[in-house]
């Protein structure tokens, strides 16, 4: 089991300790049963809420002083966002924006995976073209943005290409990375029982580039999240984008905020499933920390 | 006279090592010739270097040799597959894999039935005592419990030959010694052919029908010595015996005098001399 579940890490699972600890060997520690102090019993979502409430309050106190144009309470914001959510703007711009996110982050996983089997499947094509990839992920994305609009337009496919662009090439790197990176001494074995390349490729490379590739999922899904602002600021306005626009402009500052807090919030959501997906495509990993 | 198992025949091997000036040719094996018979035991020794991986990644037909030929029933060239199951040091298990899915992962690569490789799994992991731990991971095992698995995953594909590159060499003493006991167990059940590369003498004593003493640089038989002890050897301490330090005595002899001339070991041997 993993060494987590026995000492008083709580969750995330911080999964030290690589090697499985033998506590039976003759040079074995007695076992020690730590005093607990008060502050290892809370549970690590408990201090989550307790950070939560010390930042609102702290944000509340800053908010006094520096007058609701500048800095609206965290009071006001939460009328502003029911009043949002009331109108129904709040919940037609989030649809705009996720599906915006969606449609550019699917087509970026759906060509980003296998361009990366490709590229660490056949060494030449690797070798070609992860040049060009570097290069282009080390390019700011909102650079291609004009070049997109001119040739997609303002609306919605635009945004989405906008998406795929900044969302593609970690995701590509990430798969191409994992491949490449093969214990080649579990290849050899494999060789060694008879597996032909096909079946290295399937049930070894494969496999073992999977932590890679969730992480370049990860990494991936926060880009995305701004190539989506980004696409809502720069083509046509829209979405959560446009609301930021509309009330950073006019100096709405407490509705300014909702649009905001929904972007931390969607953000929050799809980094933590990307991480459940992680823990549960991995869990054969011991030594990661996750973060 | 009966055919041997395997037989290599004046094979030489050598690599070459990409070094700062120039390319470096380093002779792993230069005309080594022996032959192992079907079900007989037999330990490669020899100083570090001397090219003992290198022999069996031959035998196994992961590389091929420059010059010479191997014979495997009387027929040149092995090739990778199922009548070689390979054992390594680092156990090599895949991480992702249960432990029942790593033993079945080389019958799979055969193309066998689900079922018939999972019969073989459990069969396989219950003769190597892992019966109950089918389900867990490579990563919560101890070192011996995982090279029971490679040993088991090895014997699955039922070879005619286990190829062993110092299989035990990366567990503690204890761990080793029952390790040992249990392979020669199993050895003499099944009386597969086994050729056992380690670097430890006793180990080599205890498990080996033969001994073949390699010399290095460039890799070479040295000397074969057939080890005369009764079986099964776990019964009795055969390290009581005086033939047991005799032979003991040769093989750290001849290792010693391969490794004297060395730079780092001169100075000690030549202190004590």
């Amino acid at each position: 089991m993993s060494i987590s579940q026995q000492t008083a890490t709580p969750e995330p699972a911080l999964t030290v300790g690589a090697k499985p600890r033998d506590n039976t060997g003759p040079d074995a520690l007695p076992a020690r049963q730590p005093r607990r102090k008060w502050w290892h019993r809370i549970s690590v979502n408990c201090w989550r809420l307790i950070a939560l409430a010390v930042f609102l309050i702290a944000w509340h106190l800053i908010s006094i002083p520096a007058g609701k144009l500048l800095l609206p309470s965290p009071l006001a914001v939460f009328p502003a966002f029911l009043d949002l959510l009331r109108s129904g703007q709040l919940i037609g711009a989030t649809a705009g924006s996720l599906v915006v996110f969606s449609g550019g982050y699917l087509l970026a996983v759906l060509v980003g995976i296998p361009a990366g089997v490709l590229m660490g499947g056949f060494r030449r094509v690797g070798e070609t073209f992860d040049i060009y990839v570097n290069g282009l992920n080390s390019t700011p994305r909102v650079a291609f943005v004009p070049l997109i609009v001119l040739w997609f337009g303002l609306d919605i496919g635009a945004k989405i290409v906008i998406v795929w662009v900044t969302a593609v090439f970690p995701i590509i790197i990430n798969t191409y990375a994992g491949v490449l990176n093969t214990d080649k001494d579990l290849i050899e074995a494999a060789r060694s029982f008879g597996a032909n390349q096909r079946q290295i490729f399937r049930y070894i490379m494969l496999p073992s580039a999977i932590p890679y590739i969730v992480a370049g999922l990860r990494i991936g899904a926060s880009l995305a999240i701004i190539g989506t602002v980004v696409a809502e600021l720069y083509t046509a306005l829209s979405g959560l984008g446009h609301m930021l626009d509309q009330f950073g402009n006019s100096f709405q500052t407490a509705k300014y905020f909702v649009p905001l807090l929904v972007l931390i919030g969607i953000g929050t959501a799809i980094s933590q499933s990307l991480k459940a997906l992680e823990r549960r495509l991995a869990r054969w990993k011991t030594s990661s920390i996750e973060i | 006279m009966i055919l041997p198992k395997i037989e290599v025949r004046a094979v030489a091997k050598s690599f070459r090592r990409a070094g700062r000036v120039a390319e470096s040719q380093i002779d792993a094996l230069q005309d080594v010739s022996f032959s192992i018979a079907a079900g007989e035991f037999v330990c490669l020794i020899g100083p570090s270097g001397c090219g003992k991986t290198t022999l069996l990644r031959l035998m196994n037909g992961l590389i091929e040799p420059d010059a010479g030929e191997i014979f495997v029933d009387g027929k040149a060239g092995p090739v990778p597959g199922p009548w070689a199951g390979f054992v390594f040091q680092s156990f090599r298990l895949l991480p992702w894999r249960t432990i029942a899915d790593n033993v079945q992962f080389p019958l799979q690569m055969r193309g066998i039935d689900a079922s018939v490789r999972a019969e073989r799994a459990r069969e396989y992991l219950a003769l190597v005592g892992l019966d109950g731990f089918d389900q867990c991971y490579p990563h919560e095992l101890s070192g011996g419990m995982q090279q029971r698995v490679g040993l088991a995953r090895a014997l699955a594909l039922q070879p005619e030959i286990l190829l062993m590159d110092e299989p035990f060499a990366a567990l503690d003493a204890q761990t080793r010694e029952l390790m040992q006991i249990e392979l020669s167990r199993i050895w003499e059940q099944r009386k597969v052919a086994v050729v056992f590369v380690t670097h430890s003498l006793d180990e080599s004593i205890f498990l080996a029908d033969r001994i073949i003493l390699l010399r290095r640089r460039p890799g070479k038989v040295e000397e074969e010595i057939p080890v005369p002890f009764e079986r099964p050897r776990w019964r009795y301490d055969i390290r009581a015996l005086p033939e047991y330090s005799r032979l003991r005595a040769h093989l750290w002899d001849k290792i010693r005098g391969m490794v004297a001339d060395e730079p780092q070991y001169k100075r000690i041997f030549q202190e004590s001399a």
